[in-house]
Formats: structure tokens, sequence, C-alpha cells
């Protein structure tokens, strides 16, 4: 082997632990598991802030085909002070760690991530969260100062997600 | 031509209310339409079929949710019990093959094998039955009580509120709505909600 393969594969080798560690630093997976009298409070502040709250489940296929799409929004918002995307996973909490969180970094679902852990009383919440919801997933609300502006109980579409965000966010 | 104008206006309206209707589903109260669908040994089954029953367990369910397959082993215990009771199973798989290829009528016949269901498990071909009872997602019960000739819906809903652990639940919706239809009363709880996978369609 010659100096300059070395070299190379050294160059090669570094740049590609850079690669990992920055995208790894970048990328926390940070998800808390919380009850619905934890996570509802997270939405329903007075603060002017349009909240995108999405109810998804790594098992749920439109619930993941359409996550990169909210990516796409929040991206586009986030830096806005008035917009917040919080994903709600549905998933079972014993799998926090041994798949949702390898999903989230695989998609890189860079919003306030929570894992809702209230099965229970899933006939309390679901209503609580619109009155119209019979629980199918994806869902997605959109509130401010703790009045639902929007309810989808069904997947919606980018275009259909940032002209609801537009139609909030400064109103 | 005026009458012909007015009779447009209320044909729409009539349309048009017909169409709300229709797309909000049944409440406990309404009469439920029979089916005639057909069954995993490729017969067609209905409510009317079963002459000896004083109402039935319509459950829309099928192969690739996971909510559906934690229920799976319920909904055989379910059967088992209330079918010598008056009120049989009936599942229906409400969704397009084309849309979740898990859940073709090929892959029904293996699922229902290897559980060991003991009712009919039937495929909503056109996927013309779930919408007039308004299914949403899976699992999805509706419980229908025999009176006279019509099929009253009693209960919609979840089945229990432990969906990860039977021996958990605290709240047996179907079996509480169930006992008190057996003892001659009208379920204290009428409707509940469970998260579930949505009815999947060929867009």
């Amino acid at each position: 082997m010659s100096i300059k393969q070395i070299m190379l594969i050294t160059i090669a080798g570094v740049y590609l632990f850079a690669l990992t560690g920055c995208s790894a630093k970048e990328f926390s997976s940070k998800i808390d598991i919380v009850n619905f009298d934890q996570l509802e409070p997270l939405y329903t502040k007075s603060d002017n802030v349009l909240y995108v709250v999405n109810f998804w489940a790594t098992w749920c296929a439109p619930c993941v085909k359409e996550l990169p799409h909210f990516m796409e929004v929040n991206k586009k918002y986030k830096q806005n002070p008035n917009f917040k995307m919080i994903l709600v996973s549905l998933d079972d909490s014993q799998r926090v760690d041994d798949s949702v969180k390898q999903f989230v970094s695989n998609m890189q679902l860079d919003a306030e991530l929570y894992l809702l852990d209230d099965i229970k009383r899933m006939n309390e919440w679901i209503p609580a969260v619109d009155s119209s919801w019979g629980g199918a997933i994806p869902a997605t609300l959109f509130i401010k100062n703790g009045k639902s502006l929007k309810f989808f109980p069904s997947a919606i579409t980018k275009e259909e997600l940032e002209e609801t965000v537009l139609k909030f966010i400064n109103n | 031509m005026k009458k012909s104008i007015i009779n447009t206006i209320f044909t729409a309206i009539f349309l048009l209310a017909g169409f709300t209707a229709y797309s909000q589903g049944y409440k406990p109260g309404d009469t439920a339409i029979d089916f005639k669908l057909k069954n995993i040994d490729d017969k067609f089954v209905s409510l009317s079929n079963f002459s000896d029953a004083k109402g039935y367990i319509v459950i829309f369910t099928c192969n690739h949710c996971p909510y559906s397959k934690a229920y799976e082993d319920r909904i055989v215990e379910l059967d088992k019990r209330y079918k010598p009771l008056g009120y049989p199973v009936i599942a229906i798989n409400p969704n397009d093959p084309a849309a979740q290829p898990e859940d073709s009528f090929e892959l029904m016949k293996v699922r229902a094998k290897e559980k060991g269901f003991t009712f009919p498990y039937l495929i909503d071909e056109g996927q013309k039955v779930y919408p007039v009872y308004g299914a949403e997602r899976t699992p999805h019960v509706y419980i229908l009580k025999k009176e006279g000739k019509n099929n009253i819906v009693k209960y919609i809903g979840a089945i229990d509120n432990n969906y990860k652990d039977a021996s958990d639940a605290n709240k047996r919706y179907v079996e509480d709505a169930l006992n008190a239809l057996l003892a001659g009363r009208d379920p204290e709880v009428k409707t509940t909600v469970a998260i579930g996978c949505t009815i999947k369609v060929k867009k």
C-alpha cells in the first residue's frame, strides 16, 4: 500500500467520522414520554403561536408518507416565532428506544417530539383533542391561544399543510 | 318552468341531506343496513342468514393494522362467548387490497386460519358497506340488536380500553354493552373512540 493510498483512506475515514459525528450531534432525537395532562398544556398556551400538532406512529403508513412534507414545512417556518410544530407519536412506549428513536433519526424528524402514553384514557383525550376525531391516524390539529382553528382527521398534502399554516400564522 | 326549478332545488336539498347523513354514518338508535359480502370460504354472508340471532357484533377489522392484530384473540373470545347467547361476531375487512396488499382476500384466509377465527371474515368488495356504517378505523365495532325486522345500532366504538394488554383493561365496552342488551337494557356507554388505523382507499 502506497503512502498516497493510506493518506486517502485516512482522509476518507476522518471525513466519514466528521459526517456521522456531525449528524448525530445535530440530531438528538429527544422524545419525552408524556400523558395527555402533560401534553395538552404544551399546545394550548396563550402565546400567539400557531401550534401544528400531528399525531402519528411508526407503523402507520399514511403517517410515514406525510411526515417528510411536515419536515419541509417545518424547515421553512420554524424560525418564525409564531410557529411551532409538535409531533406526537402514538407508538408503544416500550419501543421508544429500539424503534421510535431509530425511526426519528432515519427520517430526520426535526420538530418537538413527544410519545403520548395514555392508552387507557383514549376515550377521554381523543375527544379533548377534537370532538369530531374518531381516533384514526394520521390526524393534525392547528391551534392558537388554546383555540382550535382546523382539524384534519386524515392525511394531508403538503399544499394543504402549507396553505393552512399561511392562513392562520399571522391572524 | 318555475315548478321544475323548485323541483330541482328540492331534489338538490334532498340529495345534499342524504349525502350528509350517508357520510356521517350511523349513530346509536339508527337502523343498520344488511349486506351480502363474500366470506373467506367463498360463500356470501348476510345478517339475515342468522335467523336465530338476537343481534350481531359487526367488527370492521383487517390483517395489517397493529391494533386489529392486538385485538384478534379478544375478538375470537367475544365470538365464543356471545354467539351461544345470540350475538355472533361478523368481521368485515373494509380496506381496498389495492391500497394495502396485506389485506387481500387470499391473505384474509391465511390470517383467519392462523388465528383460528370462529366467525365469518368478510371482504367489503367495492367498499360499499363501511361508509354506510360510518366506520373510520380498524378495529371499529358496531353492536346491532334485532328488533322485529330491523337491526338497531346499540353501540359503536372500541372493544375495551387497553389494546396492549387485555388483562389490564378496566373498561370492557363491548362486553358491558352486550351484557346490558342481554339483560334487556340499553348500554350505558353507547359510543367510544380509540386510536386505530385509517381505512385504506386507493387514491
